[in-house]
């Protein structure tokens, strides 16, 4: 068997080392021995997209520690702000909830423990959730804290706890991010950790950016009609739509 | 010849010559028709784009004929520096764009690529023609080289003068204008013949379809019914009726291709079902049709023949072997005869050991040639016992890449750094730096290791850049292109060790391009005769199967254990496992090869089949094995540049075994000084001198057949 196998390489090189000479020849027995190629979009994409994360994970163990904490620091802010819009519109669902500090703190708190906890099982391969059962209902958890927005003038005694196990949906989400992205064999942890300040800091900041806008107007009478219940409509709107598009398209 | 051939393909176009002069535009975008400022001068992988190439052709050889024209108008009287090194710096834009094209349409191709690939092959060698018999380029080289002895050349200009010189002769410059049209007649009806050959054999080839239902498929492994599931979907789709697309449904299709067949031929149990693939693939070319290739086959042979003799040569054979390290057919018969006897012995026991499980099993028939692989199998399992998936997670990628990297470490000092911030061709092209042991630039490598399906099957070494000390130090950019299995999932890629050996045997290739270090880049690296260039690859290979290298570099990719010795025991013990078919098939095929190319203009050969079967007999062939080509599918020899050449593999495996056998007598296979005169002899030297030469400067004396039997398991040590 060696020395078919040998045969067959020396073939294949003698005709690349003969580039100059027979291009042609060459041409001629690959395709006559082996067949045609054939080139199949979807396959050479997959090929391609699967190759990328290869490149980008030798990249990534070659590089210092701190470098890649860097890193993965900045891929988590990338994957709120801009990349994360469905994250976005359910951390606005949350600020268009209350602007009492407190009912705000225990909602993004509960949030935050959430999917950092099934974003660390899911990286781990401890829990495995495929995206088509979980993207759908991270479209739903939108319009439903929306919808409540809407309906509840204030902030009810269970919405933390509504809020958690959303949470945990949208932990599996950033998993299945991470996991196209690629963690480094070397350093799992402290990237996985990296990546989650990351998704908290992105998420401080569309806090932040919210609240300015709506800071001169959040004393208003009006504070609820125009604002909090319209932006929350087009939230929950958005929402649906990802669902259908998500289920059915 | 080869810097003719080169020049050659360098050479043709002015007749195609467009007289519309393409937009400034394009030729300022254009990346060849640019410095490249990359690091390494590695091409501008990232910039260049499909539409660049035949620009960049076009101008290439425009320019390349106009440097050519200058040279021979040149009204300095001729001296080597106004000619041969003014011919050696020629082309260096079609050279450009021709080491990226050609690597490119086997490693990352596309159908555009393809198209223009056949749109190129005769403009590039119509182009090569135009300067292979260039006579005022001739009479320059003629009048240096009748002068040669008064101008205190260099070892290596004289090696040059005189090759190039040859080349020219050999394309016939010397002869007469008479002889000349007749040259020129028989190529281009040779050239007529070759392409009908390969154009039969490929009707031929797809023609066959072996079109099974699910009950056909016993024995059959999931992975290969899903294999021609795939096959007769993509005939399906590609059918234009209706009844044609009926004929596929819920099938299943296997073809002549080795990659289809092979598994079948070794999983079927359906014996009716192989005896009709296999019979289709060794009848290809033979079948009475209109693409029957036995007479294409015979005249090439005769034409072949005539024009050796016009050029004053006995016959094909020994036109082609002047200039290799077997000189004349005689060599070249006694090699393969010497390797014959002992194979086809071996072979006789491999199929009594078949045979025997055949009547063990209880069936009443005689092992044939279609049962090989089946029944081979089973000898191998019940032999060796060696499961090759216990193997492969002591040999991650990564892992062979450090044991490769450390061995030729410890042989010359060279050491690698990966360089992230280059660009290639494709993601999984990783880049290198290589270094030589006072720390200065060797050179670039690049390695491509995993298959996708735009890449050719197989596994070749290639130069992007290739080495010369002519206008300062230019160092190479080499590749190594491989089809391992891509990885799945997170799990690094794990090899066979069939793999290791395909890994280690291309980077002794690349190791022959970055090494070397000749003043003219038309004889650096692997520049060399076809029955030399291949012993630096595959002398490499034997570190690889030594127990304790094996040992420092196969460590399991998740305990980090090192490989147990029992299975290392039995994985070289499986080496010599069915060597006796191996060798018979290939060396079959060599000595036809040799039969077709040793026949004079007179013979008239009109019956392909009955050459071909007293050429087998002559040798005592058996019936259970064919030739590893048949003359009507030996597209080598007959549609390829192989012709009288097909023996170079064992030839160069004479020299590998009995290399390394030099570094076994001394009891240690790193022996630094063998170690240096392997690498000041053979690996930097490129063809500056005669291969022959080369070899026994390192070895001490010239090569030796017994190491080679010894290795194959043909001395009769294997079980």
């Amino acid at each position: 068997m060696r020395s078919i196998k040998i045969i067959f390489l020396l073939f294949f090189f003698l005709s690349s080392a003969q580039i100059f000479a027979h291009p042609e020849d060459e041409l001629i027995i690959r395709e006559i021995e082996e067949g045609q190629l054939s080139f199949q979009d979807d396959q050479m994409t997959a090929e391609y997209e699967a190759a990328l994360k290869r490149q980008r994970l030798r990249k990534l163990n070659a590089m210092s520690g701190s470098k890649q904490f860097f890193l993965f620091v900045k891929a988590g802010i990338e994957h709120i702000i801009p990349k994360g819009l469905d994250h976005i519109l359910f951390v606005l669902g949350l600020f268009f909830s209350s602007l009492v500090f407190m009912s705000l703190l225990k909602q993004v708190t509960a949030f935050t423990l959430a999917h950092t906890l099934t974003l660390a099982l899911a990286a781990l391969d401890i829990m495995q959730i495929p995206g088509q059962i979980v993207e759908p209902l991270i479209a739903l958890s939108i319009v439903w804290i929306a919808v409540e927005n809407c309906v509840f003038k204030k902030t009810n005694k269970w919405r933390p706890l509504v809020v958690f196990g959303f949470g945990l949906l949208h932990g599996l989400g950033f998993a299945s991010v991470l996991s196209d992205y690629g963690l480094p064999q070397g350093s799992f942890i402290p990237s996985l950790i990296a990546f989650n300040i990351g998704v908290e800091l992105g998420q401080l900041l569309v806090l932040i950016i919210a609240l300015a806008l709506v800071w001169f107007f959040r004393k208003k009478t009006w504070y609820r009609s125009y604002i909090q219940i319209p932006a929350s409509i087009i939230i929950a709107l958005f929402g649906l739509f990802w669902f259908i598009e998500r289920v059915f398209l | 010849m080869k810097k003719l051939l080169f020049l050659a393909t360098l050479v043709v176009i002015s007749s195609c010559k467009n007289e519309t002069k393409q937009p400034e535009m394009q030729t300022s975008e254009n990346p060849f028709f640019q410095e490249w400022n990359t690091p390494f001068e590695v091409p501008p992988f990232e910039d260049i784009k499909d539409e660049h190439y035949m620009p960049a052709f076009e101008k290439g050889m425009e320019e390349h004929l106009s440097e050519i024209d200058a040279i021979v108008n040149n009204t300095e009287a001729p001296t080597f520096k106004n000619t041969l090194e003014a011919l050696e710096k020629s082309g260096k834009l079609l050279n450009k764009v021709q080491s990226v094209f050609y690597n490119l349409t086997g490693s990352n191709t596309n159908p555009k690529l393809q198209e223009l690939q056949r749109d190129l092959s005769p403009l590039l060698s119509a182009h090569s023609d135009k300067i292979s018999l260039n006579e005022g380029l001739f009479k320059r080289i003629e009048t240096i080289y009748q002068e040669r002895e008064g101008l205190s050349l260099t070892e290596e200009q004289l090696k040059l003068l005189s090759d190039t010189r040859k080349g020219f002769v050999r394309s016939g410059a010397l002869l007469n204008a008479e002889q000349k049209a007749q040259i020129t007649k028989i190529n281009s009806e040779i050239s007529e013949l070759t392409t009908a050959f390969g154009q039969n054999l490929l009707a031929e080839t797809n023609g066959f379809e072996l079109i099974l239902d699910k009950a056909d498929l016993d024995g059959l492994s999931d992975g290969i019914i899903a294999a021609a599931a795939e096959t007769a979907a993509q005939k399906m789709e590609a059918a234009e009726s209706d009844e044609d697309k009926a004929k596929y449904k819920d099938k299943y299709v296997f073809t002549p291709h080795r990659s289809s067949m092979y598994p079948f031929l070794t999983e079927s149990n359906r014996r009716d079902l192989r005896e009709k693939l296999y019979k289709s693939y060794v009848m290809r070319g033979d079948n009475g049709n209109k693409t029957d290739n036995k007479e294409v086959a015979a005249k090439i042979a005769k034409l072949r023949a005539e024009r050796a003799q016009l050029m004053g040569y006995e016959t094909h054979a020994h036109f082609v072997l002047e200039e290799r390290m077997l000189k004349t057919p005689e060599e070249v018969y006694n090699l393969l005869m010497q390797l014959w006897k002992p194979a086809l012995e071996r072979a006789k026991v491999e199929v009594a050991d078949m045979q025997a499980i055949v009547d063990a099993e209880g069936h009443d028939f005689k092992i044939a040639a279609w049962d090989w692989w089946q029944y081979s199998e089973k000898v191998r399992k019940a032999r060796y016992n060696l499961d090759e998936a216990a193997l492969k997670p002591y040999l991650s990628l990564d892992n062979v890449l450090n044991g490769v990297f450390e061995t030729t470490n410890k042989l010359w000092g060279v050491t690698y750094t990966e360089l992230f911030d280059i660009n290639t061709y494709h993601p999984d092209a990783r880049v290198w730096e290589v270094k030589d042991k006072d720390g200065s630039h060797l050179g670039i490598f690049i390695g491509d290791y995993f298959s996708r399906s735009n890449k050719r099957g197989g596994a070749w070494m290639s130069s992007f850049k290739s080495q010369s000390n002519l206008e300062g130090k230019e160092r190479p950019v080499v590749v190594n292109v491989c089809n391992f299995p891509a990885p799945v999932g997170d799990d690094p890629a794990l090899l066979s060790f069939e793999n290791v050996t395909t890994l280690f045997h291309e980077f002794g290739h690349a190791m022959h391009g970055i090494l070397t270090n000749v003043t003219y880049s038309s004889m650096s690296g692997t520049s060399g005769p076809r029955d030399f260039t291949e012993f630096p690859a595959q002398i490499l290979e034997h570190w690889a199967s030594e127990p304790a290298i094996l040992k420092s570099f196969a460590k399991h990719y998740k305990t980090g254990e090192t490989m147990p010795d029992e299975l290392i025991e039995k994985l070289l013990k499986a080496s010599k496992f069915n060597q006796g078919f191996a060798n018979t098939e290939y060396l079959a095929a060599s000595l036809l090869d040799m039969d077709w190319h040793t026949l004079s203009a007179e013979d008239d050969i009109k019956d392909a089949d009955a050459f071909e079967k007293s050429s087998m007999e002559k040798i005592g062939l058996i019936e259970e094995i064919a030739p590893r080509y048949r003359s009507t599918y030996f597209s080598h020899i007959f549609a390829g540049g192989y012709a009288s050449g097909y023996y170079s593999y064992v030839h160069s495996a004479v020299l590998d075994s009995d290399g390394f056998e030099a570094f076994k007598e001394t009891g240690d296979v790193f022996n630094p000084e063998l170690a240096a005169k392997l690498r000041t002899h053979v690996y930097e030297k490129g063809s500056t001198e005669e291969a022959m030469d080369l070899y026994t400067q390192f070895r001490g004396r010239q090569p030796k057949i017994d190491a080679l039997l010894k290795v194959r398991g043909l001395d009769g040590s294997a079980e």
